[in-house]
C-alpha cells in the first residue's frame, strides 16, 4: 500500500481537524510549533483547567488545524489528561490522529500509539527527532513499519525541519481517503478467550455503542471506570455484572491481574514489530550523561540545583532592580556605582520613561482631572504591568533553558530529598522558582503535580514566596532606613519568608497526615537525555508563559489601578478631589488605621500607611505610588521622613508588607486553580494572621535593639 | 541484603534494596491502580530488565528502563518487587 501518492487527486476546500497526541519528552510541543508555523491559540479544554493548545496552517488549499493533546502515557483515563485525549478522539472531532514516537527510544514511546490504534486507524505514526537517529546509531525501516501496522509511518526532525512536508502530505491523503480501515487487532493470547466473551455479550449493543467494540471489550477486562460508566448508560447494569464475572474468571484462572497481562503483551507486540524493523548499532559512550549523574546524589545535587537556581535569580534581580550589585557596591563605599547600577536596571529605566511620559500628558492635558486619570491611573496601571514583562519574560526564558535541555528533571530529583523535609516532592522547585519572579505563573504551573493534596498545600502557600513586587517594595522601604543598613531588611524580608513557607508546608503535611490524606511526597519522573535546546523551542515556552502572565495579571492589575485611582480621588460625594486625605480610600483607611496601633504610629498619619497597606492588597508595588500620592512627596524616604516612621517601624511594614495577600491577581488565581471560595479566604486568612502576627513581633524585636 | 527466597527457588527484593549498578527483573508491582497503570505505561512491566544508575540509601533512585532514565521515589521503588540478575 502506498499512501505517499493519493493526497494530490481530490482537490478540496475542506477544513481537516488533526489531534497530535505523544508521551512526555518524545518532541510534541517542538513539532507542534513547527507545524502551525509557532501560530498557537490557547484555550481550555471544557470545564476543566487543562490547557488546550491549537493553531491552523494553509497546506495545498486546505485549511489544517492542529490539536494538541496532553503529553500522556497512556489511554487508561486514570488522569485527568488521559480522560481529556481519549474522549477528544473518540468524540470523532478529529480526522486524523498523529501518534508521536520518540526514534530514540521507540520501544518504550510506541506504547502509547499501539494503544492509539486500537482507538481508532486514522492515525499516522509520526517518529520524531529524526536528525538524531544515525548519531546515535538507531536505524528504522519506516516502509517495513508500515506495511506491517498498515497505517501511514513517518519520520520528521522539528530541528531541521526533515519530512515536515511529507507528513502534511500525508495528512491530507489520509482525512480525504474513502477506504474504511478497522482498528489493529493485538494477540492477547490468554486474555483472547475472555476479551472474545466481552465482545459477544457488547455485540448485542453495537448500535448504541459508538467505539469500536474489541477496544471496550479489552479495556473493560483491564477495568476502566470511565467506559464503565459509559456500558451501563448504554446497555444497563446487567451487562456490566456479565463483563465483571468474566472479569473476575480471568484473574482467578490466570491468577494475574488483566491489566498486567494486557501490558505485557502489548510490549511483547512492540518488541516483536521492531524486532524486524529497527537496527541498532554499538552505542557511542556519551561522557556528558556520566556527568550529569551527578544530580542524582542527594547532597551534591541538592547543592548543584540551588546553585543554578540561585544564579539564575542573581541575575534576573541584576537586571530588574540592580539588587544585589547595587548593595555590593554600596557596602564596598562605591555609591555613585551602586546608583548607577539602579538608575540602569529595567524598573529604573521604565520608571523614568513612565515619569517622562507623565509630564508630557500634564504639559499637553494641564493639570486636570483627565491627566490625572491618564497618567495616576491609566499608565500607572500599564506601568505596573510593564515592570513585570521584562522580569517574566527572562525567568520564563532560563526556565525554558532548563527544561528543554532536560537539567530541569535532574534539578528536581537533586533537591527531592531537601523539599520532602517539608511535605513537597522535587516537583515542586519548579512553582517555587517561578513564584519568586510572580505568584501567578507560580500558582498555575502546580499543575503539574501529580499529587493533588500536595499540590493544594502548594497553592495555599506559595504567596508566602516573595515575588518581585514585593522585592521592589522592599528596595524601596530599606532605601529609607535612616540608622541601619538596608540590606539587613532585604535578607530578613526573604530569609523570613522562607522560613514561613516551609514551616506552614510542613505543618499543612502533619495535618494531612494525620487526617491520612497525605501520601509521603514521592517521585515518578522521566528524565529525558541532556540535550541542546532548539531556539524556536525556548521562544515558544518564553513566550507561552509571558503571554499567560500578560492575561492573567494584566487585565486585573490594569483595571484595579484605575479602581485604585478613583477611590483616592474622588470623596463620599463623589465629587474629584486632588488631596487623597479627602478621598475615599482616606476614609476607609482611616477606619483601619487601630489595626496598626501595636506598632505606635503616630496618629496624624497613621491612615496613609493603612490606606499604602489597603491599596497594596491590590497589587504590591501599589503601596509605593500610594505613599508617593498621599503624601505628595517625590521619594520614598522622603514619604518615610514625612509619616515620622522609626526603623522598627518601617521593618515592621515590611515584614507584612511581605508575608499579606500578595495582589488580587494572585486571589484569583488561588480561586480558579482551586474552584473553591473555601481555601481562597483560607489562603488569605493564612497570610493576613502570619503577617500580621509578624508585624507585630518585627516591631516588638526591632525597639528592642535598635 | 533482604530477600526471601520464592516457589521457583529465585530471590526476590525491592528495587529499594538494589544497589548502585545492580540490574534486575521485574517480577511484580505492588499498589494502588493508579500506581501500575503508570508504571506499567512506562515500561515497568513484569518481565522488564532494569538497571539500578544511582541509589544513595536516600532520595529518588534513578534507574534505567527501556532506554529511558527514570526517577522513582523509594516509597514507590519499595512497591516495586524484583528479581536481581547476576553481576
Amino acid at each position: 500500500m502506498d499512501y505517499h501518492n493519493s493526497g494530490n487527486q481530490v482537490e478540496s476546500n475542506k477544513r481537516i481537524r488533526v489531534a497530535v497526541v505523544g508521551q512526555p519528552n518524545v518532541g510534541k510541543s517542538t513539532l507542534f510549533n513547527v507545524l502551525t508555523n509557532n501560530k498557537v491559540h490557547v484555550a481550555n479544554w471544557p470545564g476543566v483547567t487543562v490547557e488546550k493548545h491549537y493553531g491552523t496552517r494553509r497546506y495545498r488549499d486546505r485549511e489544517i488545524e492542529f490539536v494538541d493533546l496532553p503529553g500522556i502515557y497512556g489511554f487508561s483515563s486514570l488522569t485527568l489528561e488521559e480522560r481529556i485525549a481519549r474522549s477528544y478522539i473518540l468524540s470523532g472531532e478529529p480526522d486524523v490522529l498523529l501518534v508521536l514516537v520518540d526514534s530514540l527510544n521507540p520501544e518504550r514511546t510506541m506504547y502509547l500509539a499501539v494503544q492509539a490504534l486500537e482507538l481508532t486507524p486514522n492515525t499516522i505514526l509520526v517518529f520524531t527527532k529524526a536528525d538524531a537517529t544515525h548519531a546515535r546509531g538507531i536505524h528504522i525501516n519506516y516502509e517495513k513499519l508500515q506495511r506491517k501496522l498498515g497505517v501511514p509511518v513517518v519520520s520528521v526532525s522539528a530541528a531541521t525541519g526533515q519530512g515536515i512536508e511529507e507528513l502534511l502530505d500525508l495528512i491530507v491523503a489520509s482525512a480525504e481517503k474513502e477506504e474504511k480501515k478497522e482498528p489493529i487487532r493485538i494477540d492477547y493470547h490468554e486474555l483472547n478467550p475472555y476479551i472474545e466473551s466481552i465482545e459477544k455479550i457488547l455485540s448485542r449493543y453495537a448500535e448504541v455503542l459508538k467505539y469500536p467494540i474489541r477496544w471496550i471489550a479489552v479495556r473493560l477486562l483491564e477495568g476502566d471506570h470511565e467506559l464503565e460508566d459509559y456500558i451501563r448508560k448504554q446497555a444497563g447494569e446487567e451487562v456490566l455484572d456479565e463483563v465483571a464475572s468474566i472479569r473476575r474468571e480471568a484473574a482467578t484462572v490466570l491468577k494475574r491481574d488483566p491489566v498486567e497481562i494486557a501490558s505485557i503483551r502489548r510490549f511483547e507486540f512492540i518488541s516483536s514489530i521492531l524486532g524486524e524493523v529497527v537496527v541498532k548499532t554499538e552505542l557511542k559512550h556519551v561522557p556528558v550523561s556520566r556527568l550529569t549523574r551527578l544530580f542524582y546524589n542527594p547532597v551534591i545535587g541538592s547543592l548543584l540545583g540551588i546553585a543554578i537556581l540561585a544564579l539564575i535569580f542573581t541575575i534576573v534581580f541584576m537586571v530588574n532592580t540592580g539588587f544585589p550589585l547595587n548593595a555590593l557596591f554600596e557596602a564596598l563605599g562605591y555609591s555613585e556605582l551602586a546608583t548607577l547600577v539602579e538608575e540602569y536596571s529595567l524598573s529604573g529605566i521604565l520608571d523614568y520613561a513612565l515619569n517622562e511620559l507623565g509630564n508630557v500628558v500634564y504639559d499637553a492635558m494641564g493639570d486636570t482631572m483627565l491627566a490625572h486619570l491618564v497618567v495616576d491611573g491609566i499608565l500607572g496601571g500599564v506601568g505596573a504591568v510593564l515592570v513585570f514583562l521584562p522580569l517574566i519574560a527572562i525567568v520564563s526564558l532560563a526556565l525554558a533553558l532548563l527544561e528543554d535541555s532536560g537539567i530541569a528533571p535532574r534539578i528536581a530529583v537533586g533537591v527531592h530529598n531537601l523539599l520532602a523535609k517539608i511535605g513537597v516532592s522535587g516537583h515542586a522547585v519548579f512553582p517555587i522558582t517561578l513564584g519568586l519572579g510572580c505568584n501567578v505563573p507560580a500558582i498555575l504551573s502546580t499543575r503539574g503535580l501529580p499529587d493533588p493534596r500536595e499540590r493544594l498545600r502548594l497553592i495555599l502557600t506559595l504567596p508566602f514566596i516573595p515575588c518581585q513586587a514585593r522585592l521592589v517594595v522592599l528596595l524601596a522601604l530599606a532605601s529609607a532606613f535612616s540608622r541601619y543598613s538596608g540590606g539587613l531588611l532585604l535578607l530578613s524580608g526573604y530569609l523570613i519568608s522562607f522560613f514561613v513557607f516551609a514551616s506552614v508546608n510542613r505543618v499543612l503535611y502533619e495535618i494531612d497526615r494525620r487526617k491520612g490524606r497525605a501520601i509521603t511526597p514521592e517521585m515518578l519522573l522521566e528524565i529525558p537525555p541532556i540535550h541542546r535546546p532548539i531556539p524556536r523551542v525556548i521562544w515558544w515556552l518564553t513566550w507561552n508563559s509571558t503571554k499567560h502572565f500578560l492575561v492573567k495579571a494584566g487585565v486585573i492589575i490594569f483595571s484595579l489601578s484605575i479602581v485604585a485611582w478613583t477611590a483616592t480621588s474622588y470623596t463620599f460625594s463623589l465629587t474629584y478631589t486632588s488631596d487623597p486625605s479627602e478621598s475615599i480610600a482616606a476614609a476607609i483607611a482611616r477606619s483601619f488605621a487601630p489595626l496598626l496601633s501595636p506598632i505606635d504610629l503616630p496618629s496624624t498619619t497613621a491612615w496613609i500607611v493603612s490606606l499604602a497597606l489597603i491599596a497594596g492588597f491590590i497589587a504590591k508595588e501599589i503601596i509605593i505610588s500610594t505613599l508617593l500620592i498621599a503624601t505628595g512627596a517625590d521619594s520614598v524616604r522622603n514619604a518615610i521622613e514625612l509619616i515620622w516612621l522609626s526603623d522598627a517601624q518601617i521593618a515592621s511594614i515590611a515584614m507584612f508588607t511581605v508575608l499579606y495577600v500578595p495582589c488580587l491577581a494572585t486571589l484569583a488565581v488561588i480561586h480558579s486553580e482551586t474552584k473553591s471560595l473555601k481555601y481562597t479566604l483560607l489562603a488569605v486568612l493564612l497570610m493576613m494572621v502570619i503577617g500580621y502576627a509578624s508585624m507585630v513581633v518585627t516591631y516588638w524585636i526591632a525597639s528592642a535593639i535598635m | 541484603m533482604l530477600g526471601y527466597p520464592n516457589r521457583g527457588g529465585r530471590v526476590t527484593t525491592t528495587l529499594e534494596e538494589l544497589a548502585n549498578g545492580r540490574k534486575a527483573k521485574i517480577v511484580r508491582v505492588a499498589g494502588g491502580r493508579g500506581l501500575i497503570y503508570r508504571l506499567y505505561q512506562m515500561g515497568l512491566t513484569p518481565g522488564t530488565e532494569v538497571e539500578v544508575l544511582s541509589n544513595y540509601g536516600r532520595g529518588p533512585i534513578v534507574i534505567r528502563v527501556m532506554g529511558t532514565e527514570v526517577a522513582i521515589g523509594r516509597g514507590v521503588a519499595r512497591k516495586i518487587l524484583v528479581e536481581p540478575l547476576p553481576e
